[in-house]
């Protein structure tokens, strides 16, 4: 049976087509009509339509009959490009025996296509090599075929050149997934073993996990047992994705499947971890994922207070969907309480916070996001501190740690200078090139996190017409001259609004902060100082004048209703503020930190 | 004109009294004198016409003679009001007006040989560019002119109007809301000191001999009292407005389906007439947030407790304690306690919308 499955995964660098070609996959096979087609059908959160981008890997069974007239089974995985999301490929990989990788024509190789290619060749995948939009007129198919070909030496010719969007060439897609791909291996009739890759919410079957079974069998009637907790439970449904949730009979060693666990809560079903049987259950669980490290760290409190508890279940739920989110409690005494969050970048941030908006409809509030420093104090101790806020006091302090990252930035060579510049102006340090390809040149950097945190990649892309690409991974925490930027509104520090800064930008970024924040602080019923302090001294401040007039000057016997709808739109923009003390401040208050240089 | 009188013969109930009878929106002075006597023989058909009824017809000053004024007069109109809005050729032109202070000067003059004793103009300050001191002797000029009642409106710069393109483009200065609250508060103090009493957000009346201090001076306006006091009154013409049995509607606004409407003639219960298209039956709510941000509107008498009470058989406190507690901390409200009287103070004034919207529910 399994001789005739394939396991594989869709991978490259952001945008250059994977969801497409798994668009045309789904429908040469048939698994999805034309009715129900929709470009990047597998894209199926509203968020992911609307930004055009995949955020989540989703799986989906295929029944293809070869050129060798037999039926295979093809589990596809479609998986993220945006580097962020780099952890979901990770997890995919595990599953799957092979690889697609899409490189875009009029692209070329790009820095994710290599982070995930070398991921994939770590996992011991098969990797097919597909040159993609041949179609376009600026498409540049033998260079790009002489690149990959130089970094995976598979011979030119070999390479596929097709289009996705037109269909050109997929069908030889299909005959080498089926020709080159190994069949699975894995005995049915051992102990289960089945590796939880992802997972989502559903209100009625609970926890979804989805499962590549590597052996034995799952049936619906087992009892199941997760090997890191020792819980046991009964699934609710077992089944496939085509590409809807459909209910089977079995699952069995090599294939790829879900298992509604009826279990509540994250903690009881773990990605990474391995399900086996109650009855003959398995000595050794499957080696899992290295849990991702978050990169950036930012508080998120419901605008009002009352929504806290909302705040933490849409967290819980959202976890369920993105194993990579972490939180735990936090109290600000400007914001009063909420949660501290971990992500793996800033996109990712983005998304959870637009996530909790529309899918949960709760208005929060999130404080710009800070990395993890290592606070070394006099006593000692080694603190971890990923709140500005937290930071102790200068006495106390023997060296602020920073984590710094090692970067590689992929480029045509003509960009050189306007990257080296861009890097070194950031505290970037070079470290050597390399020539992955002909026509590409590999400029490896070691830089803060906190320098790129912001802004560097619109940067990079703006200052080399959108031709560089850039993928980072944590080195190792380095100290430097930092300290403690914080924000007084009437007198009272603002916890929420404290930054760590490096000591030279200290007065500069003081100013321009108090400028920003007069612009963005409404006025109110009374003048508002606003002071910036850093080491103990005041370095900036001004005042955001009491508001004088506010009032329809008509409302006669015609207007009552439409003005009366005025006044009800500016109480909604009210309820956007949040109360820090006296002082009402608006969300984007809490992010001007991040953007001093406009 | 037939489609009109079709339209007040449509809600005739001979026992309605009517106080007050207000010609507005748009330029009624337009219409000849004589249509003006005939929609008001219509209304004393159809309705319990007071004798001593407020009569108002809102004017532009170039649209007006002596002859017409007298006619409108001799028609039962008793009060006229004019749209005066600026003394200066440069600001007139701005606002699009056709006419120039002379124009007003004529108009106020005639109104009086006329014999008209309650007149009104209209003023508008904060024009962008407009600078303290030019709107001061705009203020003086209508001074000069004795007028029984004043309304100054800040000009506000609306969604979707030519002025809102302009500023949006840069071609002109946003409007100043400071220097707009020092005009008002400029203003506000210069009429007290011409005799004039301020007793709505905009609107000042003579005060001479001096009303008790918790009601709205003898020359106010009664027709918007009514509004402000959430008494009923019925809208009719093409886009009138109108609050009755319980109902907020509004007349289709386009004149050719107005007429088509009353043609059709199709009855409905009172207050509606065949051209209310847009009809709200409002609520207990809709009630007490309006009665509390037009009633606040009067700043003079406030709004009486006692009424809220009266009307809808809760305290005011009850619905709304906790933001009048605010309000009145952070000085924009006051209470006077003795008289069971919510008012704006001297502050909230210049922040209506800030306690208006905490009586929304
Ligand atoms: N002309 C042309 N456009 C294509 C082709 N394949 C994909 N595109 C377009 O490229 C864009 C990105 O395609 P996606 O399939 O969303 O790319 P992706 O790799 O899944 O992107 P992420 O999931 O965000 O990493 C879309 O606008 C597609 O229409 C192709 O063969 N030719
Ligand atoms: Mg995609």
């Amino acid at each position: 049976m399994s001789r005739h499955i394939r396991n594989f995964c869709i991978i490259a660098h952001v945008d250059h087509g994977k969801s497409t070609l798994a668009d045309r996959l789904l429908q040469m096979t048939g698994t999805i009509s034309e009715r129900e087609m929709v470009e990047q059908v597998l894209d199926s959160m509203e968020l992911e339509r609307e930004k055009g981008v995949t955020i989540k890997a989703s799986a989906v069974r295929m029944e293809y009959t070869a050129s060798d007239g037999q039926r295979y089974e093809l589990n596809l995985i479609d998986t993220p490009g945006h580097v962020d999301f780099g952890y979901e490929v990770s997890r995919a990989l595990a599953a799957c025996e092979g690889a697609i990788l899409v490189v875009d024509a009029t692209q070329g190789i790009e820095a994710q296509t290599l982070a995930n290619l070398y991921q994939a060749i770590e996992a011991d995948l098969e990797i097919i090599p597909v040159i993609n939009k041949i179609d376009l007129p600026s498409a540049r198919p033998d260079e790009v075929a002489e690149d990959i070909s130089s970094l995976l030496g598979t011979p030119k010719e070999q390479i596929l050149r097709i289009s996705a969007k037109e269909g050109t060439n997929v069908e030889a897609v299909l005959e080498a997934i089926v020709q080159r791909i190994p069949p699975p291996r894995g005995d049915p009739e051992a102990p289960l073993r089945a590796l939880i890759f992802d997972s989502h919410y559903d209100a009625y079957k609970g926890v979804v996990a989805y499962v590549r079974v590597k052996e034995g069998r799952i049936l619906p009637g087992d009892t199941l047992r997760m090997m890191s907790t020792q819980a046991e439970w009964k699934p609710v449904e077992i089944g496939i994705f085509a590409p809807d949730m459909r209910p089977v009979a079995q699952l069995e060693a090599g294939e790829v499947g879900y298992i509604a666990t009826g279990l509540k809560t994250v903690r009881d079903c773990r990605v990474g971890d391995t399900i086996t049987s109650a009855a003959r259950p398995a000595a050794e669980p499957l080696p899992g994922y290295r849990h991702p490290k978050p990169m950036v760290f930012a508080g998120i409190y419901p605008v009002d207070a009352e929504d806290y508890p909302d705040l933490r279940d849409a967290l819980e739920k959202l976890q369920l969907n993105d194993a990579s989110l972490v939180f735990e409690p936090e109290t600000s005494q400007a914001l009063g309480f909420g949660f501290r969050a971990g992500f793996l970048g800033l996109f990712h941030m983005e998304i959870v916070q637009e996530r909790l908006e529309r899918e949960y409809n709760l208005d929060v509030l999130f404080t710009a996001p800070s990395v993890e420093y290592e606070v070394l104090l006099r006593d000692g101790r080694t603190l971890r501190v990923d709140s500005p806020a937290e930071l102790p006091d200068e006495a106390q302090i023997v060296e602020i740690r920073e984590p710094w990252m090692l970067i590689e930035i992929i480029t045509p060579t003509e960009f050189y200078g306007a990257i080296m510049d861009l890097v070194t102006k950031r505290r970037g340090i070079f470290k050597g090139q390399e020539y992955p390809s002909p026509h590409r040149v590999q400029l490896k950097f070691e830089i803060p996190l906190s320098e790129i945190l912001v802004d560097f990649f619109d940067e990079l892309k703006s200052r080399t017409r959108g031709y560089a690409s850039l993928d980072y991974q944590f080195l190792e925490y380095r100290p430097d001259e930092l300290q403690k930027l914080e924000i007084l509104v009437n007198g009272e520090p603002v916890d929420a609004l404290a930054a760590i800064v490096h000591r030279k930008d200290a007065y500069h970024k003081g100013q321009a902060l108090i400028s920003k924040l007069k612009d963005l602080i409404p006025r109110q019923l009374f003048d508002v100082a606003i002071q910036a302090a850093a080491g103990g001294r005041i370095i900036s401040r001004a005042n955001v004048k009491a508001l004088r007039k506010d009032v329809l000057a008509k409302c006669y016997g015609g207007d009552v209703t439409r003005k009366k709808k005025l006044l009800e739109k500016q109480k909604r923009g009210k309820r956007r503020l949040k109360m820090v003390g006296n002082v009402e401040i608006p969300q984007e208050a809490f992010m001007a930190v991040l953007r001093l240089e406009e | 004109m037939e489609a009109l009188q079709v339209e007040i013969e449509s809600l005739k109930s001979p026992h309605l009294a009517v106080h007050t009878v207000f010609f507005g929106g748009g330029t009624p002075s337009l219409l000849p004198p004589s249509a003006v006597a005939q929609i008001l023989e219509t209304i004393a058909r159809c309705f319990h016409l007071l004798p001593d009824a407020e009569i108002t017809l809102e004017a532009n000053p170039g649209t007006v003679t002596l002859e017409s004024l007298r006619a409108l007069r001799a028609a039962g109109v008793n009060r006229l009001s004019l749209g005066m809005q600026s003394a200066q050729a440069e600001e007139l032109h701005l606002l699009e007006r056709e006419h120039s202070f002379l124009d007003v000067i004529h108009a106020v003059e005639w109104a009086r040989r006329a014999g008209f004793t309650l007149l009104n103009l209209d003023l508008i300050y904060g024009l962008p560019s407009q600078s303290l001191e030019r709107w001061q002797s705009n203020l003086e000029w209508a001074l000069r002119l004795q007028p029984e009642h004043l309304s100054l409106y800040a000009l506000s710069i609306e969604h979707g109007t030519p002025f809102s393109r302009w500023v949006g483009r840069g071609l002109m200065p946003a409007p100043d809301d400071d220097l707009a609250a020092a005009m008002l508060e400029w203003s506000a103090e210069r009429l007290e000191q011409a005799g004039y009493a301020q007793y709505e957000i905009s609107n000042w009346a003579r005060d001479l001999p001096p009303s008790p201090p918790l009601e709205s001076p003898r020359y106010a306006c009664r027709h918007n009292l009514q509004y402000w006091l959430m008494q009923p009154y019925l809208g009719f013409g093409a886009g009138a407005h109108g609050y009755a049995g319980g109902y907020r509607y509004a007349n289709v606004l386009r004149i050719r389906t107005y007429i088509e409407r009353l043609r059709a003639a199709r009855q409905r219960p009172f207050p509606l007439s065949p051209a209310a298209v847009h009809i709200h039956r409002q609520t207990l709510e809709d009630e007490m947030e309006e009665f509390m941000m037009l009633g606040l509107r009067l700043t003079r008498q406030g709004v009486s407790l006692e009424t809220f009470h009266q009307r809808f058989g809760r305290e005011a406190r009850e619905i709304y304690g906790k933001s009048i507690s605010r309000l009145c901390q952070d000085g924009l409200l006051e209470i006077l306690e003795e008289e069971k009287r919510l008012r704006l103070t001297r502050r909230g004034r210049l922040l209506g919308n800030r306690v208006f919207r905490e009586f929304l529910l």
